[in-house]
């Protein structure tokens, strides 16, 4: 019998090519697109997933700073990982990783690198977490303070098919670190990634070189604290327990606050809950959801509407003995033959586009057919979509009522015209929906990347000087004499995205207790002018020896420390009790995401590391070569390696810059899927319509009159999907902007050129149907019936 | 092995009620072939889809085999409509995207017939209509008179104890009405009932007896010689 069916269902497939190609090229793209959003997804929420006690595992993080300069910091001091160790019986372990400021470059006999990921970290990593040692000794993997754990792929790198373990890795040409693990790459959904990992003891050894006890320092927030906890321990009383601890080694930071993030929600969330890329993926899935649905809808309407042509064939059934449950499976059947080829085609698409949406995803998912979560992904996908979208036309062919349909008495019945209007209504509000949204995006994104920064960073390279630095008098005079080279300056970290807080500073007139959080950074005398930045008030540094005491502060500084008249005042950053010199205008130095914070300019010419040479573009290449000679003079065999400023700047907006391409793609083949079931349903009226139309034209109808005819019911719809998806558009593209602290309005132009758009595209696609239909023979037409 | 008992049925729509049926009473034999006649809207479909239990009466009383089904529910009747009735009608309405072989086995399919009785069947009565070498043939290649005979062959092919033929020869040229008409013939002669439904006083000479309608009512019986 099933046999019957499929042929039934096979031949049908050939008999209507036109249907058949718009259902399956449909159902293929919109599953491929369902699935690969999908697929996106569980990446997304796999991050950290697959460490075995990953339940028990939290990150220590500080909620600190007071006012509007309280943040989350995800480092915390290195004193209170050991010390909650030994103190909290709750906490079974912990682990400490901090970042690698000492070496730059490795050596292993000929072959130098200096791009190595390197961190310090306690042994534990490799017991609390699942980064096994598969060589070396897994019970020590650290054999003294100079040994060192390298990934597969480091090993690969540095030695070769050569066994690594006991080899001698030579750091900066003066340490040597001696290979006592090798452990697998980090997996592509970990946060964690590095090559190379030297032991926590080297670092506190070196620190104390510089008489600096890593182990009671309550002031340097620079350490990454994992704790492996006791099933079912309270975190609140945990991180209460915490703050007692800080606060009896370190009595006046009153305003820090310990908070424990849950080890697998790092990737999506803060660790105070509110959401990182969460909101992202919930966006992503309610996409994939929708092509699925409005693939599903272009099926149900062509197979309910066509069904009518089909009535003949189900009433003979029925007349011969087949039962209502014969049909529905016949149907049900028939379904699933085209999804197998549409899901075989969809595979076989995924399977070419996979590179393509990585690159623009930024991501590496493997479309790997024998891995069981791929099967979970395509089998829920292709289940609850064929479920969908056979049902309801399973049960409604099955029902027809034999007599009537052999007589063609069941024309457009009144329900089901309805009920396809209804779906075509919903498949354009999505659509209405998914083009709002590409045009907020792409305005917004337009608007950061065209927004005044306050500053003029474009053709500016920049880079860590190393020991360069010492000579950068006589850099700067050979850079200036090359062609294409307007200005160069330095300032002692990267004025785009300047990490660094202090909140150790006073005024007159500060509050008790008041933390104030501001962005410090050191700059040359001519770092302003360099960068066209504004003086609001007071005047920039000279290079005086009196500079050291000076400030600059920005517009937000002084209105939010709520300094009068602050040029002369009094301002004390770290030791050193200064006056305020000048006011800078407001410029950005981080994400739009971001509100412009208080920042703080100060002269002291030992930090300023990083510099920028201003090039014409043209030359820049030629600056590049040179920059790079007086590197390499002085700082021998490190590699050189700059960055663009403008390129820096567009980072901070990469994950936005994806998200908006990959919107648009989606937005545009969601809108495609309905087109094709709109040209479906029009083939199908215009089919169905013959003989009105026919008679139409022998009464004396034109061909636009026609043509009006069959476009003006499809455009009522549209216009119904406009007025329902505006306002949930606008609700959410606003939701989206509240992300920004810069953000344009969205103004009501958008929906109505979103309304044109939709209503353009469904009339083209209409069109085609309604013009072969008006411009057909009525004769011929009305001979048909 | 048919008695109906003063039948009615009615059709309404919004604003009419058309009487189809209007307490007709009639008895057909085993073993009888039985034409209907009567102008167009006398009820004579009507009567056809009843005794094909294809619909049910809103009145009367409706034996078959000595079973009342005028009340039986939708599933019921067809399950004795698939195991008693064959059905032939004016438009053949085979199904086009089955092939000769296909649409003639399709009622032994949904009876449940086994593969290889289903096979050894349909080649029997293929032969028997004389289409055999159009078994793989779709329904569109062949003429009219030969996609008659395929509904004829698909309505026989699970020996059904009555068809019921709704003007069988009137999508046809004479020469291949006459061959349907002998068909049926033969079937009769053979123990089939046949109740047919024509418009034609010529296929009617077929028949054993002449029931005519009007306004869904019986006028008159001519029993032929």
């Amino acid at each position: 019998m099933i046999r019957n069916y499929l042929k039934t269902a096979w031949r049908n497939l050939i008999k209507n090519k036109f249907y058949s190609i718009i259902n399956i090229s449909g159902l293929t793209l919109g599953l491929a697109v369902g699935i690969l959003i999908l697929l996106w997804v569980q990446d997304e929420l796999s991050f950290d997933s697959f460490h075995k006690k990953g339940a028990d595992i939290y990150r220590v993080e500080i909620f600190g700073g007071t006012g509007a300069s309280r943040q989350i910091w995800t480092v915390d001091v290195a004193p209170i990982g050991p010390l909650a160790k030994q103190q909290l019986p709750e906490v079974k372990d912990q682990v400490r990783i901090t970042g690698n400021y000492i070496f730059s470059l490795y050596k292993y006999q000929d072959k130098t690198f200096g791009d190595e990921r390197v961190v310090f970290a306690d042994p534990s990593l490799f017991s609390i977490f699942d980064f096994p040692v598969v060589q070396g000794n897994t019970a020590k993997p650290f054999t003294d303070d100079n040994s060192v754990v390298i990934t597969r792929k480091t090993a690969k790198k540095f030695f070769g098919d050569e066994n690594p373990i006991g080899k001698v890795i030579r750091a900066d040409g003066k340490v040597n670190f001696t290979v006592s693990g090798v452990i697998n790459d980090f997996p592509k959904n970990s946060r964690m990634d590095y090559d190379m990992i030297m032991p926590m003891s080297y670092h506190v050894k070196d620190a104390l070189a510089n008489n600096v006890d890593v182990n009671s320092n309550f002031s340097n927030f620079g350490y990454e604290t994992y704790f492996l906890l006791k099933p079912g321990t309270s975190l609140k009383s945990l991180s209460a327990k915490l703050f007692n601890i800080h606060i009896a080694h370190k009595a006046d930071d009153t305003d820090v606050e310990y908070l424990l993030q849950p080890l697998a929600q790092m990737h999506l969330y803060n660790a105070d809950g509110t959401n990182k890329g969460m909101e992202t993926v919930r966006i992503f899935i309610i996409i994939a959801l929708v092509i699925l649905v409005i693939a599903c809808i272009n099926y149900v309407n062509l197979s309910t509407a066509r069904s009518m042509l089909r009535a003949k064939e189900i009433s003979m059934r029925k007349i011969l003995g087949a039962a209502k449950a014969h049909l529905f499976i016949q149907f049900i059947i028939e379904t699933a033959l085209l999804f197998s080829l549409a899901t075989v085609l969809a595979l076989g698409l995924i399977k070419i586009v996979i590179p393509v949406f990585n690159q623009v995803a930024n991501k590496q998912l493997v479309f790997d057919l024998t891995n069981l979560h791929v099967w979970y992904i395509i089998l829920l996908t292709i289940l609850g979509t064929l479920a969908a979208s056979s049902i309801y036309p399973a049960l409604m062919l099955s029902s027809f009522e034999p007599l009537k349909a052999l007589k063609g008495k069941i024309s457009a019945k009144i329900g089901d015209v309805m009920f396809r209007k209804i779906l075509v209504v919903t498949q354009f509000s999505f659509s209405v929906l998914l083009i709002v949204g590409t045009l907020v995006i792409t305005s917004q994104l337009n608007f950061i990347r065209s927004k005044q920064l306050g500053y003029d960073k474009s053709h500016t390279l920049a880079f860590w000087m190393r020991d360069m630095g010492k000579h950068y008098d006589a850099v700067r005079n050979e850079l200036l004499k090359q062609p294409g080279v307007l200005s160069v300056t330095r300032s002692s970290s990267n004025v785009i995205d300047n990490g660094s807080i202090s909140g150790n500073n006073d005024w007159d007139g500060k509050a008790q207790g008041q933390t104030f959080i501001v962005h410090p950074l050191a700059i040359d005398k001519d770092f302003i002018g360099a960068f066209k930045m504004q003086m609001v008030q007071g005047a920039g540094f000279t290079g005086a020896v009196a500079d050291s005491a000076h400030f600059i502060l920005n517009e937000t500084a002084v209105k939010e420390a709520g300094i009068k008249n602050p040029i002369g005042k009094r301002f004390k950053m770290w030791n050193t009790d200064g006056t305020i010199i000048g006011v800078v205008k407001d410029f950005h130095y981080a994400s739009m995401k971001e509100k412009i914070a208080p920042s703080v300019f100060y002269y002291f010419t030992n930090n300023l590391s990083t510099i920028y040479i201003k090039t014409t573009g043209k030359d820049a290449q030629k600056a590049i070569r040179a920059a790079g000679e007086q590197f390499k003079q002085y700082n021998g065999e490190y590699p050189f390696s700059y960055y663009f400023l403008d390129d820096t700047f567009n980072s901070l907006y990469k994950g936005e810059q994806q998200q908006g391409v990959l919107f648009n793609y989606f937005a545009g083949i969601a809108i495609f899927i309905s087109c094709l079931g709109l040209l479906g349903l029009a083939a199908y009226t215009a089919q169905v319509r013959t003989r009105e139309i026919g008679i139409r034209k022998v009464l004396g109808s034109s061909v636009s009159g026609v043509i009006g005819l069959l476009a003006t019911d499809f455009i009522k719809l549209v216009l119904i999907a406009i007025l329902i998806a505006s306002p949930v558009a606008w609700y959410m593209m606003n939701n989206w902007l509240q992300g920004f602290a810069y953000k344009i309005n969205i103004s009501w132009t958008v929906f109505i050129l979103a309304g044109t758009i939709s209503i353009l595209i469904a009339f083209i696609t209409i069109s085609f149907q309604a013009v072969k239909a008006a411009l057909a023979n009525p004769v011929k037409s009305l001979r048909s019936e | 092995m048919i008695k109906i008992t003063e039948l009615e049925k009615f059709y309404r729509t919004e604003e009419v009620e058309t009487i189809a049926l209007n307490k007709l009473s009639m008895h057909v034999d085993t073993g009888e072939f039985v034409a209907i006649m009567g102008p167009s809207g006398c009820g004579k479909s009507t009567l056809l889809n009843i005794l094909g239990m294809l619909d049910d009466p809103d009145e009367g009383s409706y034996v078959f085999n000595g079973i009342e089904v005028a009340h039986f529910n939708e599933r019921k009747r067809a399950d004795l409509r698939k195991h008693n009735i064959g059905f032939v009608f004016q438009s053949f309405n085979l199904i086009d995207e089955l092939t000769v072989f296909e649409n003639v086995e399709l009622p032994l399919i949904y009876t449940g017939v086994s593969a290889s009785e289903r096979v050894k069947r349909v080649e029997e009565v293929l032969d028997k209509m004389q289409i055999m070498h159009r078994r793989n043939h779709y329904p569109q290649q062949l003429s009219g008179g030969q996609q008659q005979r395929v509904a004829i062959a698909r309505a026989v092919v699970n020996k059904p104890k009555l068809i019921l033929a709704d003007e069988p020869t009137g999508n046809l040229d004479s020469s291949n009405g006459n061959d349907v008409m002998e068909l049926l013939t033969d079937l009769n002669e053979q123990g089939t009932t046949i109740i047919m439904v024509t418009h034609s006083e010529h296929d009617a000479r077929y028949s054993h007896r002449i029931i005519r309608l009007l306004d869904g009512q019986t006028v008159m019986e001519n029993i032929m010689v």
